[in-house]
């Protein structure tokens, strides 16, 4: 394999040339959340006098230790917050995989149908305050850790993304062989079809953790009163709105508002409570991106 | 699960009728956690788009959703009137559907030339780092980006009004001069999208069987060509099925963009005032669910259409890569 | 696809119909039982207790704390009334939005917090039949809570509603009264050289050269000591324009675009000058003060991150908490001179631009409404009586339990027991009667004393507790709020030149349709007043 290295690829040149302009586009991209460290270490003081800058005056961990003290739930928020995501990632690949997987399949009858009824929704739906009614009076998703999962399940966007890699990296050969050889339907899909999808599976796994790990609008709907359930997001998000809150009106709301708003580090906080909740994620990335990127210097020879 | 194919041999000898249809069978029970979901929860309330049609008003008698729905009054169209009426709506309309063209336009390129060009890159190690990293700006809200341009723009304390100030040039109000903020709002567009379809475009490489590269090359197929007659072709789908969808997404706008990294500035709302953020403002003002449902469904109604129309374009060219 | 598409359709019809039905079922029965609990009157009667849910707003209270202090209020409430309470402790955060689906959905919640400022608005949701009407339950179920809250704030609470003129929710006696002041920076002025007291006790004119004076020598003074990026005026663009143009905002404006002025007598706010509602911005006035405003800005007094609506908020905060400002301005609540003056640690002094008025709009700012969807309508106003009258349920709602969150102390004053206290802070002012709480360490044992007297002070507005219906323009009011966004805030914070800004401005509210705002107002305040 060595011997051959240089064989099938582009030259030395025209890949430096892709360097520079993937390089330069991927600065572009992690600067603004290395600005995000910056200030989320940044003296709430050192905003006050200069803005937001990459050099701040003085450096500080107190907003840290403010947000970690105005949420006294934070570790069970996190706990929730990743129930919520492994959970609601598993289940909502699965269901959107057999799915489009039933759509892929040429020989299945109601294809059509199925195909319009996902798609259908991706376009119209009822809006906020019928799905309301229906999610917390008829299926019971109200104040419980379904509530926070059920509502995000299926995505008729990622049914036909992950129906486009089943037609793209499937070949149909294979699932006919695969019946031939007397293989039921699941196990050609468990056996045959998904290791081929990997990529494709990974990528949308990716997309529902994300989906799950940000929301905080299900909590905001449907957590009220029980908010031991609350995920980290809607905590961070509440927490964020509150100190606004408090900023803009603290003179209508009263002495004990006013001591409140001046002790909260408004500006250091927005950025803090974003590296709290994008860490975690962040380090579970490489995970999937194991899968979706592990076939792909096979254009190249592996080196 | 898959005990209706436990005897293969037997189909053949007595076939009743579950035994004729176990595929379909098969494929139905695959279909249906999904479709159940989809119709509980999307179908179910779908119930609610006569919203645009009715001026919802609360029945107090027994205030139920439903109650409040059926007894309202029929507004006709009178809900849409709203969103034609006014000189700022139409700019609105007109801004959004120039943006979303250079969206959709530059959305189907760039994404495409970036993941083919990182899937030449001898070393893996590259293009998981720049993969990574382009991925950044989807974990990033609106609120943030806003404050990291402005760190860069503010009058106050920004970083370009102050070196136009060190180097003697007139320094430019951001925030009131509209002359820069489409390039701002294209640029800032893409930079958040672009990691995302890469990485769908990435995926789809990845699926491609590496065999046909080699035998291509044996076969003396430069790079390009190999571009050219594998990875494209390859892709096709891929792309069709995105600019479908995004063609279907041309009477609408992501609101925290246009919202958010404005800053919200009455001077700019010439070229940054979309239909969502118009219609935001509407709805403060009314707090009307009537007009805002008319509003969405008139966006989902052109969205589809386009989408139909687009599909059927798709379709004539290429009718496996079509969304239907 | 046509057949697909007509499947769908005929199946969405099939289950939406399905659903109706299923609610209609549903929701009769326990409608027919609301009318036999009428029958149990004011006094406890035996039987299951009524459990009333209510939702606040802005509280800070974890679900352990509140289950303990629910706990003992519940065996309050039980003996008293025969109801148990279950609290929704909406939070500044969340409110807004959850609130007004719920409240769109239809959920069994008995009562709300509102006001002229929420989400749930007050008058635009009585209108639209969310709220009970209370006239006629009042006298039988509130008796005590009629007495309690003076007739001018009944007032105020009366509005259009759904079943007529009347009143729909309680309001809370808290401060009721609106005063606009200039925020001075006393120890910035001292080392201006100016005399503190003799400035602020004269009062501040935003057209004079004193004025200009004082805002230049504090950037020349802040200059001197290098600080080149002092701009000595930091204000709220809006309410900047109330206070210096004597203008009240005129309630039942549109939301988040006030366009109407009502102009009154500074010193004499009840005095009637002939005023009628007008359009803020065609008023000689504002273009007065747009013009001084620019003129402020252009000497470099204000600050470009006032003016750019994204960084103002921020802005303002940050320099009012570093005391790096001269003037700025403030609505004023009672005593937070003092509250400012330790939290900022410089000497921060209220000069009166007005004195203090009533008005709906302070009348209304914040209130307690009983839901439609409650079956148990005089069961929660028996609740909202106790809440206001009884200084147990209203203590123990607001700062929890003795021993737990506060102790008392030998003048009648209580200290909080702040480990507790912190998990247990709902907002006080949003719950209703805060005059029969017991005054904190901090404030004094004469507290409530003084703070009536000042509120008690405050004139009526002569239009007095005027409500305008803006439904009736609802077209006009969309178009008019986008213009308002567009222009508003770059005029009223100096970011712009009236001279070629405001014709645009003004003609294209114009093209809006102001003028039938502004006449369907004029005309429904003259029905109003006849």
């Amino acid at each position: 394999m060595k011997s051959n290295h240089r064989l099938n690829t582009i030259s030395a040149g025209t890949e430096a040339v892709f360097h520079v302009i993937i390089g330069l586009f991927s600065i572009c991209c992690i600067i603004p959340f290395i600005f995000v460290i910056i200030i989320s270490f940044s003296a709430e003081s050192s905003i006050r006098e200069i803005g937001y800058s990459f050099i701040p005056r003085a450096w500080s961990t107190e907003t840290y230790a403010y947000a970690v003290q105005r949420l006294p739930q934070i570790w069970r928020s996190y706990f929730n917050s990743i129930l919520i995501t492994v959970v609601g990632t598993l289940l909502s690949t699965l269901m959107c995989a057999l799915y489009s997987y039933a759509l892929f399949r040429p020989d299945f009858k109601y294809r059509n149908f199925f195909t319009f009824f996902s798609f259908f929704t991706m376009i119209f739906g009822g809006g906020l305050v019928p799905t309301y009614v229906i999610c917390t009076q008829v299926l019971g998703l109200n104040e419980n850790y379904a509530a926070l999962i059920v509502p995000l399940l299926v995505s008729p966007f990622n049914i036909i993304i992950m129906r486009t890699f089943f037609k793209s990296s499937v070949p149909l050969e294979l699932i006919e062989a695969a019946t031939i050889d007397g293989s039921g339907e699941y196990s050609t899909f468990f056996r045959v079809v998904l290791p081929i999808a990997k990529p494709g599976l990974a990528t949308i796994a990716l997309l529902n953790s994300l989906a799950y790990w940000n929301d905080w609008y299900q909590s905001l709907l449907f957590i009220k009163q029980n908010k031991v359930l609350q995920p980290l997001q809607a905590l961070l998000m509440e927490l964020q709105n509150n100190v606004e809150y408090l900023n803009r009106m603290s003179a209508a709301l009263g002495s004990s508002a006013i001591q409140e708003a001046m002790r909260a580090p408004t500006q250091t906080l927005r950025m803090v409570l974003v590296v709290l909740i994008v860490v975690p994620i962040a380090c579970a990335y490489p995970f999937f991106q194991r899968y979706i990127v592990a076939g792909l210097t096979v254009g190249s020879v592996k080196g | 699960m898959n005990n209706q194919t436990s005897h293969p041999g037997s189909a053949s000898l007595t076939p009743n009728w579950f035994q004729r249809n176990k595929k379909t069978l098969a494929l139905l029970t695959m279909v249906a956690p999904a479709a159940i979901w989809l119709l509980l929860l999307r179908y179910l309330p779908i119930g609610g788009i006569v919203l645009a049609f009715k001026n919802y008003k609360i029945f107090p008698k027994n205030p139920t959703f439903w109650n409040n729905l059926v007894n309202s009054k029929w507004a006709g169209l009178k809900n849409f009137e709203f969103i034609f009426k006014t000189d700022q709506a139409l700019v609105a309309i007109r801004n959004t559907l120039l943006y979303n063209i250079v969206f959709i336009i530059l959305g189907a390129i760039i994404p495409v030339v970036l993941a083919i060009m990182m899937n030449e890159f001898t070393k893996k190690f590259f293009a998981k780092t720049y993969q990574t990293m382009m991925f950044f700006p989807y974990f990033l809200s609106w609120v943030v980006v806003s404050y990291f341009l402005n760190a860069f723009i503010d009058a106050q304390y920004g970083v370009i009004p102050a070196a136009q100030a060190a180097a003697g040039k007139e320094v430019i109000s951001w925030y009131t001069t509209t002359k820069p903020w489409p390039a701002i709002i294209i640029f800032a567009n893409l930079w958040k999208n672009v990691g995302y379809s890469t990485v769908l475009y990435l995926a789809a490489i990845t699926g491609i069987d590496a065999s046909q590269y080699e035998a291509a090359a044996i076969d003396g197929a430069t790079k390009w060509q190999q571009i050219r007659y594998i990875t494209l072709p390859h892709l096709r789908t891929m792309i069709s099925i995105l600019l479908i969808l995004n063609v279907g997404k041309i009477f609408a706008a992501d609101f925290g963009l246009f919202y958010n990294v404005p800053m919200q500035n009455g001077a700019l709302f010439s070229v940054t005032q979309v239909i969502d953020t118009y219609i935001y403002r509407v709805f403060l003002t009314t707090g009307n669910i009537g007009q805002s449902s008319a509003a969405g469904l008139l966006q989902n109604v052109i969205g589809f259409v386009c989408i139909m129309l687009a599909n059927a374009v798709v379709k004539r060219i290429d009718s496996e890569s079509s969304l239907f | 696809m046509k057949k697909i598409v007509a499947l769908l359709l005929a199946l969405v019809m099939v289950l939406g119909l399905a659903a109706c039905g299923g609610q209609n079922a549903s929701a009769g029965t326990p409608a027919a039982g609301s009318s036999s609990s009428t029958s149990s009157g004011s006094t406890a009667s035996g039987g299951e207790p009524v459990t009333l849910k209510i939702w606040f707003h802005g509280s800070n209270v974890s679900p352990e704390a509140s289950s303990k202090v629910l706990d003992e209020l519940n065996v309050y409430l039980q003996n008293k009334i025969n109801a148990k309470l279950d609290v929704i402790w909406g939070t500044w955060g969340d409110f807004d939005q959850a609130v007004v689906t719920a409240l769109a959905g239809g959920d069994n919640v008995d009562m709300y917090f509102t006001c002229n400022w929420s989400a749930d608005e007050y008058n635009r949701y009585a209108r639209d039949g969310y709220w009970v009407k209370l006239d006629d339950l009042l006298p039988q179920y509130g008796a005590d809570l009629l007495q309690a809250i003076p007739e001018g704030i009944w007032e105020c609470a009366k509005t259009n509603g759904y079943d007529g003129m009347g009143i729909y929710a309680v309001p809370a006696l808290k401060d009721t009264a609106t005063q606009n002041c200039w925020d001075v920076n006393g120890t910035l002025l001292a080392a201006l050289g100016y005399n503190v007291d003799q400035v602020c006790s004269k009062g501040l004119d935003y057209y004079s050269s004193d004025f200009e004076e004082m805002l230049r020598k504090a950037k020349e003074y802040k200059a001197s000591q290098g600080e080149n990026d002092f701009y000595p005026l930091v204000v709220e663009p809006m309410v900047l324009e109330r206070l210096v143009n004597y203008t009240a905002i005129v309630t039942g404006d549109l939301p988040g675009a006030n366009v109407l002025s009502y102009y009154y007598d500074k010193d004499h706010p009840s005095k009637d000058i002939g005023s009628k509602i007008v359009n803020k911005f065609a008023s000689p006035e504002f273009a007065k003060f747009a013009a001084r405003t620019y003129e402020l800005s252009q000497k470099g007094f204000i600050s470009p991150s006032t003016q750019n609506t994204g960084t103002s908020n921020d802005y303002l905060t940050a320099c009012q908490s570093s005391g790096s400002y001269l003037i700025g301005t403030q609505s004023y609540a009672y005593g937070c001179e003092i509250d400012f003056s330790n939290a900022r640690g410089i000497d921060v002094r209220m000069v009166p631009a007005t004195a203090p008025y009533m008005d709906a709009t302070s009348g209304q700012g914040a209130m307690m409404a009983i839901s439609a969807v409650s079956k148990n309508p005089e069961k929660a106003l028996q609740f909202l009586n106790l809440l206001n009258t009884d200084p147990y349920v209203m203590t123990t709602l607001n700062y929890g339990l003795e021993g737990y969150t506060y102790n008392k102390n030998s003048d009648g004053t209580i200290s909080f027991i702040q480990e507790n206290r912190s998990n247990y802070s709902p907002w006080r002012n949003g719950m209703g009667n805060i005059r029969i709480l017991p005054p904190t360490s901090d404030e004094g044992a004469s507290y409530w004393t003084d703070f009536s007297n000042y509120y008690n002070s405050a004139e009526a507005l002569p239009y007095g507790a005027f409500i305008f219906d803006n439904s009736v323009v609802e077209t006009a009011g969309a178009a008019v709020a986008n213009v308002y966004a567009e222009y508003a805030f770059g005029l009223c914070s100096g970011a712009t030149d009236p001279n070629t800004v405001l014709p645009t401005f003004l003609q294209k509210l114009e093209a809006a349709g102001i003028n039938d705002i502004v006449n369907a107002a004029n005309k429904q305040m003259t029905e109003f007043l006849s």
